[in-house]
């Protein structure tokens, strides 16, 4: 007798639960839309570099409200965490625009993450921009079906572009230098961002006086460098080209280590960060990576404020994406006063007429008829990186020429360039 | 010379297997627990050690002890806060305790992840290593680390079987690992040998986790493939026998490091993958397996 | 069990269908997607607690057969566009031959090995598609050119729907006669094979049975999200997130996986906000229940009586 009145109580108490929930789910899904404007911020906080865009979009956030807001709103960021996951990043974009009613997004710089956002976009009609991811799938899905993708906007440098970057540094400062490089073994991580990019250094590499002996892709979760590391040493290679983001500590303390007498070259994403010399314990010295920007070069008037306001308030200097975070937040709150409002259409229009001087160079989009429609234009006068050593602690600037702030050095382990 | 390399790495890497491997074992075979938070301890050991070693004036060597007793720490943790909760819960049937202790794990496991993601990011870290500078060993240029993290091991290894099959305390646990009633009606107390087998265990995958911070480096994102490593070896090699886990960890370790220098880096996980699938049919007791 | 018990579960299933059924109505896309994902996985778990519920079988790797299910079905579809129907019929094919292929030796093992093969069968899975890239698209995942629809009211239905029938179905199998056999062989083998019926028979049943549940449920997945990939199919991660959502509902009880499910998918939802640490929050409230409330959320209310 107990036992069944126990029983009814308990299902009267789920069913309770289940209508609150039911409820709630429909009290949240009636929201009222609020006064300021919204920008949804997609990061990965776990990541020095997802949670450098979070950080850097506040900034934004704030430095646009104290110079009035935008059509006399003020901005408001709304952060979400995709913990590194694709499928929750699409949860949050498609929260972030039923739910909380953003009108634009900034989101990620993992390419798979961008990939899977993209298609999104286009359904909800919402433009977005990625600050940090690199595939070049992003802005060519955007030229050949512009009318459904035109709400998306690649807003760092294609892998295409990085690898030219790498290209031109090798050249200019390499090849045609005292220490007359002449070969080189490309290693990269097997990713979405790395197979454009290692297509171009393949192509561009030879063009600027480098032969490719060898191309070696791994697994991203690898954890042992060591066969990796003695197959290049064994082909006698002057540089190692890298295209790493996914790994970057683990290789390179590796490297360091072993006394690998191969000086590496590349883009290594994890680099860039300031807490790379801490976290590798200086196995960094002599490595060489493209960036975003460094610390004390000036390349825009605001770059260096910029970056000594981002560590006052954070205590680290920010990741690449940091910097493109916050310019295209600016970017946003541009095109939202040249727009008039908050139209996605109109949106996109204004956008792409972007010619905008921020922390990274003069950033402008390649138009519906370039191979990489929405994707940042790369050139001199535009933005084109910089090139950075680790150096005794310090991240030195060592290309583009008119920007270097010092010289290359490479410790005596590396025999591989004199 | 690449077989000498093949020879040396693959002593490196399979020497620290064993190190992380033995603790699993120990903790199956003598309280019959399937520790699904062994990589999360290792990791703690870990993060730990390299926060100490880089941000207190303790330096390397203490930031080394100071990350082993994190580990100690948390595997006390685990015991105490999930382990014998569940072992000693009346509101669970007894055949099903297995599959709540693996699930609480489990859960400990992702909630160790987490929260390390939350205080020190998932870049991964590295120890600076203990010993400095590379030496020729057959000609093969390696790393001192290296060398020291495979002698510590097998010296780690050695002291166990000293203590496992020489003192009483050690043989009380062995008795433990084969009939535990039977060691209760003998009047022994089995809390108290768990205990020690937990300690043991502590120190031992914080160690592990410690070295292979040092050798290879470890991140967040590391935890549950060492979990799966530790458990793929402990299988092969029988779970609950020491000595098989000491075996199954070379195997696996030089057929990771062959694969990954005749064969393809990619493709370095598979040959220890199909061993273990061939093994779990044809002899699931493993190599030298006993329960 | 009890007429009126009977009567009132029929009654609570009846108004929650109801409820359910009408939500779309005044909901946003977003939260019917998440209750869309939430029924798929609901499925996922009650597939899962045929095998373990009842044939007394810890599958460690329920993602094996559901990823078996989502890529044939999504291979088939980029590769000779048949009807999504046929797709998914044809992935539930797969999934049920995987599983009875991994099943038949593996039922041999006793204790943990069994979960062990099933473990390392999700590994190898995951392994084969990497490598495979090519084909499956790898880590980054493959698309597939049919989606079922893209109206989220209609999405939800039909996931409301597949879901209630698996409900039902499920349900009716673990009280019937079958299921009561599988019952007796879970809980002592011996005992079972003693009385004269044929353990490994019922218990190849039951992994086919929950083998062809999951294939279709990953299938129908794949086609609702229009994308598969290993992180949100085939990780282990997700086969944890099944496993704890039976165990948080009730396991035993096929229905109380489904509500543990649809909860968890919720809850992380519903904490979002929060940021990093939802994970953190959601295994720790898990850990909770698993240690204070073993029987689960619904355990105490849907398990039948031993001595009733």
């Amino acid at each position: 007798m107990a036992d069944s009145n126990d029983r009814v109580r308990a299902a009267h108490r789920i069913l309770a639960g289940a209508a609150i929930l039911a409820l709630s789910l429909s009290i949240a899904g009636a929201a009222p839309a609020a006064e300021p404007i919204k920008i949804g911020v997609i990061g990965e906080e776990s990541s020095v570099a997802g949670a450098s865009i979070t950080k850097a979009a506040q900034m934004a956030q704030d430095d646009i409200n104290a110079h009035g807001g935008v059509l006399g709103r003020q901005i408001q960021v709304v952060i979400y965490d995709d913990h590194s996951s694709a499928a929750d990043a699409v949860r949050a974009f498609q929260r972030a625009v039923s739910e909380d009613k953003v009108s634009a997004v900034v989101a990620s710089y993992i390419s798979e993450v961008a990939l899977a956002i993209e298609p999104w976009a286009a359904r909800l009609h919402t433009p977005w921009i990625t600050p940090g991811a690199a595939s070049t799938d992003i802005s060519k899905a955007v030229h050949e079906n512009y009318a459904t993708n035109k709400y998306t906007f690649h807003g760092w440098l294609t892998s295409a572009f990085i690898a030219q970057s790498i290209c031109d540094f090798e050249h200019d400062m390499l090849v045609t230098s005292s220490y007359k490089v002449k070969s080189t073994v490309v290693m990269s991580e097997d990713a979405a961002w790395t197979k454009p990019l290692d297509e171009r250094f393949l192509e561009c590499l030879p063009k600027a006086g480098v032969k490719v002996l060898d191309h070696i892709r791994f697994n991203p979760d690898t954890t042992d460098f060591t066969p990796i590391f003695n197959k290049i040493e064994g082909e006698h290679p002057d540089v190692i080209t890298t295209g790493i983001s996914h790994v970057g500590v683990q290789p390179t303390v590796q490297w360091h280590d072993q006394r690998v007498p191969v000086a590496m070259v590349g883009q290594s994403s994890q680099a860039t960060t300031s807490t790379f010399w801490k976290d590798t314990n200086g196995a960094a010295e002599g490595v060489i990576t493209a960036s975003a920007a460094a610390p004390d070069v000036a390349l825009t008037p605001t770059t260096i404020a910029f970056t000594n306001a981002y560590e006052k308030r954070f205590g680290s200097s920010p990741s690449y994406d940091g910097y493109t975070t916050y310019d295209e937040i600016h970017i946003i709150a541009n095109a939202i006063k040249a727009a008039g409002g908050t139209d996605p259409d109109k949106m996109v229009d204004a956008m792409e007429k972007t010619h905008y001087t921020g922390t990274v160079g003069t950033i402008e989009f390649y138009g519906k008829d370039d191979l990489y429609t929405h994707a940042i234009k790369y050139g001199p006068g535009l933005v084109t990186g910089v090139v950075l050593q680790w150096q005794s602690g310090k991240q030195v600037t060592v290309w583009p020429r008119d920007k270097a702030n010092g010289k290359i050095g490479f410790p005596a382990t590396i025999t591989s360039v004199k | 010379m690449t077989t000498l390399q093949i020879l040396v790495d693959g002593f490196a890497i399979s020497s620290l297997y064993a190190l992380a491997a033995v603790g699993f074992t120990l903790i199956f075979g003598v309280s019959g627990v399937l520790n699904l938070a062994h990589g999360g301890i290792m990791l703690v050991a870990a993060l730990v050690g390299w926060w100490v070693a880089g941000s207190t004036p303790l330096g390397t060597y203490g930031g080394t002890l100071v990350g082993i007793l994190a580990g100690l720490l948390t595997a006390y943790l685990t015991y105490f806060l999930v382990v014998r909760p569940i072992q000693r819960s009346t509101a669970i049937a007894q055949e099903e305790k297995e599959i709540f202790v693996l699930t609480g794990t489990l859960l400990w496991g992702i909630m160790i992840q987490t929260g390390m993601a939350f205080v020190f990011s998932d870049n991964p870290v590295t120890m600076r290593p203990l010993i400095r500078g590379v030496v020729d060993v057959f000609g093969v240029r390696t790393p001192r680390n290296e060398v020291m993290i495979a002698v510590l091991c097998w010296v780690v290894i050695g002291l166990l079987w000293l203590l496992i099959n020489r003192t009483r305390a050690g043989k009380q646990m062995l008795a433990a690992s084969i009939n535990p009633r039977g060691l209760t009606l003998l009047g022994f107390d089995l809390s108290q040998i768990y205990f020690r087998v937990w300690t043991i265990y502590g120190v031992l995958a914080g160690l592990a986790g410690v070295l292979l911070a040092s050798f290879l480096g470890v991140g967040t994102a590391n935890a549950g493939q060492l979990t799966a490593s530790a458990f793929s070896i402990v299988v092969l090699g029988g779970l609950g026998s020491v000595s098989g886990s000491l075996i199954a960890a070379y195997v696996v370790g030089y057929l990771e490091t062959i694969t990954a220098y005749l064969i393809a880096p990619t493709l370095r996980p598979i040959p220890a993958l199909i061993l273990l699938v061939l093994v779990v049919y044809l002899r699931p007791q493993g190599l030298l397996g006993r329960r | 069990m009890t007429r009126a018990f009977n009567r009132r579960l029929l009654i609570a299933g009846a108004i929650f269908v109801l409820v359910a059924t009408v939500l779309p109505l005044w909901l946003s896309a977003y939260v019917l997607g998440v209750l869309t994902t939430a029924y798929y996985f609901g499925v996922f778990s009650m597939s899962w607690d045929l095998l373990f519920g009842f044939a007394g079988e810890v599958n460690f790797g329920p993602t094996f057969l559901i990823g078996l299910g989502a890529y044939t079905a999504a291979l088939l579809d980029n590769a000779y566009h048949p009807p999504v129907v046929v797709c998914i019929a044809v992935g539930a094919l797969a999934a049920l031959v995987g599983g009875v292929l991994l099943a038949l030796p593996a039922l041999r093992l006793r204790g943990p090995y069994f979960g062990l093969v099933t473990l390392v069968a999700v590994l190898l899975l995951q392994n084969a598609i990497v490598i495979f890239a090519r084909f499956t698209g790898g880590e980054i995942g493959m698309t597939v050119p049919d989606v079922m629809t893209i109206d989220p009211k209609l999405n939800y239905w039909y996931a409301l729907a597949f879901f209630v029938v698996s409900a039902i179905l499920l349900y009716g199998l673990s009280r019937s006669a079958v299921g009561l056999i599988l019952q007796a062989s879970g809980q002592d083998a011996v005992e079972a094979q003693a009385l004269g019926f044929n353990v490994t028979k019922h218990k190849l049943a039951a992994f086919s049975v929950s083998a062809l549940f999951s294939g279709v449920a990953g299938a129908m997945l794949v086609f609702y999200m229009g994308a598969a990939s290993v992180g949100t199919i085939i990780d282990i991660g997700i086969g944890v997130q099944i496993i704890i959502g039976a165990v948080l509902g009730g396991r035993r009880t096929i229905l109380g996986p489904a509500v543990g499910a649809i909860f968890l998918v919720v809850a992380a939802e519903v904490l979002r906000p929060l940021g990093q640490l939802n994970t953190f929050i959601v295994a720790g409230v898990a850990l909770a229940v698993i240690l204070f409330f073993p029987d689960g959320l619904l355990g105490h209310v849907l398990r039948p009586r031993e001595n009733a």
